[in-house]
């Protein structure tokens, strides 16, 4: 017995009522599976079925892929004197060599700080649903929506390498080729991104109905 | 008395008891429950006209130059996702090509083929697909880290060769804008309104 509660929330669920995650139209629960939403035609459930264990898998691949798009080269510079590996952090230090401060610390956040902070957070309300106690729901929804807002910013190198390679071509000069973790890193922005879209906000509050 | 439920926590609302307000949200989570917009079909119609003609300045034209040995490379925005394509990340350039170029595409041309008949008072075929395809590939749609990603690209360069910004860059930059004016101009709850004007 927890502190004395008023009264637990009323849900859409306790009422019998649906609500379509796409359009946001709240409709009466219909009996038998497979109910569609009346204006938009999207798949209606009470809780999106299996959100968790997709959500965990694609976290899992890709804090694995995160790894070697941290650790391995994703690209290579030709020159005249010399072939120069860059992996995400060497470049954010190349930048900020040449005295482009604000723009090195913006790649440094968006392609290091933002996936990791995109795991870790995934990983704490994935942890927390699973244990059936999430405490602070406020809270852990705010940072679930921080997450799924940022995400996208973390294509933002993948954005800037298609530009290089396409314009660094001069044979006698310099080329720029791309080296294959770029495709890891570009693997962890849209895993997360999925894994975002997969989780069902809902299973951060039902803790406070236990309906 | 009608009741919305919260999409983001479940909580139902009683509707006769929330102050009629541009912007309505949970009082719970602080999802946003509805929104109205003040812009008119005619508006959103502008506004995705002119993206149209954006796009198409961004993708024609050329993005950035580089300079080097007297000779000019002009990068487009195709060129970016072939040259990936080219060195054999062809799934990089799909990704580049899908988020920076189709999604935007198909995002004014559904929302041109949405609306256009709302305007004209006919109705459309296909509005709940089309609708779910929008709704599905908002998040996907990335004109604005596009945009980022290639200043990164310019000051990369910028400390070894003589870069500069081309009108596809301005182009797209606007386009970003458009895209943001075009969707804060739609609400969902505004949209189903006009479409269902249009149903009578």
């Amino acid at each position: 017995m927890s502190a004395p509660r008023v009264r637990a929330p009323i849900t859409g669920r306790s009422l019998g009522l649906r609500v379509c995650t796409r359009c946001r139209t709240t409709m009466r629960a219909a009996t038998g599976a497979g109910q569609r939403c009346p204006r938009c035609y999207s798949p209606v459930h009470v809780r999106r079925p299996h959100s968790l264990a997709t959500t965990a898998s694609l976290v899992i691949t890709a804090a694995l892929l995160y790894i070697p798009a941290n650790v391995l080269p994703v690209m290579r510079t030709h020159t005249f004197f010399s072939d120069e590996d860059d992996t995400i952090m060497s470049g954010v230090i190349s930048l900020a060599h040449s005295g482009s401060w604000p723009v090195a610390l913006l790649v440094f956040f968006a392609s290091i700080v933002v996936p990791l902070l995109k795991l870790i957070a995934l990983g704490e309300i994935l942890i927390a649903v699973t244990r059936g106690s999430v405490r602070q729901p406020q809270q852990r929804s705010r940072l679930f929506r921080l997450v799924e807002y940022v995400g996208r910013w973390s294509m933002l190198d993948v954005f800037a390498m298609s530009l290089l390679v396409a314009l660094v071509q001069v044979q006698s000069l310099a080329t720029v080729e791309v080296r294959p973790a770029a495709l890891a890193f570009a693997g962890v922005v849209v895993l997360t991104m999925l894994a975002a879209q997969s989780f069902d906000e809902r299973l951060l509050w039902d803790g406070e109905s236990r309906d | 008395m009608s009741v919305i439920v919260c999409h983001a926590c479940d909580l139902a609302h009683r509707l006769d008891r929330i102050a009629p307000a541009a912007r309505v949200r949970c009082v719970r989570c602080r999802a946003e429950l509805y929104r109205t917009s003040a812009a008119g079909v005619d508006t959103a119609l502008a506004l995705a006209s002119a993206a149209l003609v954006l796009f198409i300045i961004a993708n024609v034209y050329p993005l950035v130059a580089f300079k080097v040995n007297g000779t000019t490379r002009l990068a487009t925005l195709a060129g970016a996702a072939r040259g990936l394509y080219d060195q054999g990340y062809a799934a990089l350039g799909l990704l580049v090509i899908f988020t920076a170029v189709l999604v935007p595409l198909i995002q004014i041309l559904a929302f041109l083929y949405l609306l256009v008949p709302v305007r004209l008072g006919w109705r459309a075929p296909g509005q709940q697909s089309l609708f779910r395809v929008l709704a599905a590939l908002r998040p996907w749609g990335m004109s604005e880290v596009f945009v980022l990603g290639a200043i990164v690209a310019l000051v990369k360069l910028s400390s070894e060769a003589e870069v500069a910004p081309r009108v596809a860059l301005i182009a797209y930059g606007l386009l970003m804008f458009m895209l943001a004016a075009m969707a804060s101009a739609t609400p969902t709850e505004q949209f189903w309104q006009w479409i269902s004007r249009g149903r009578r």
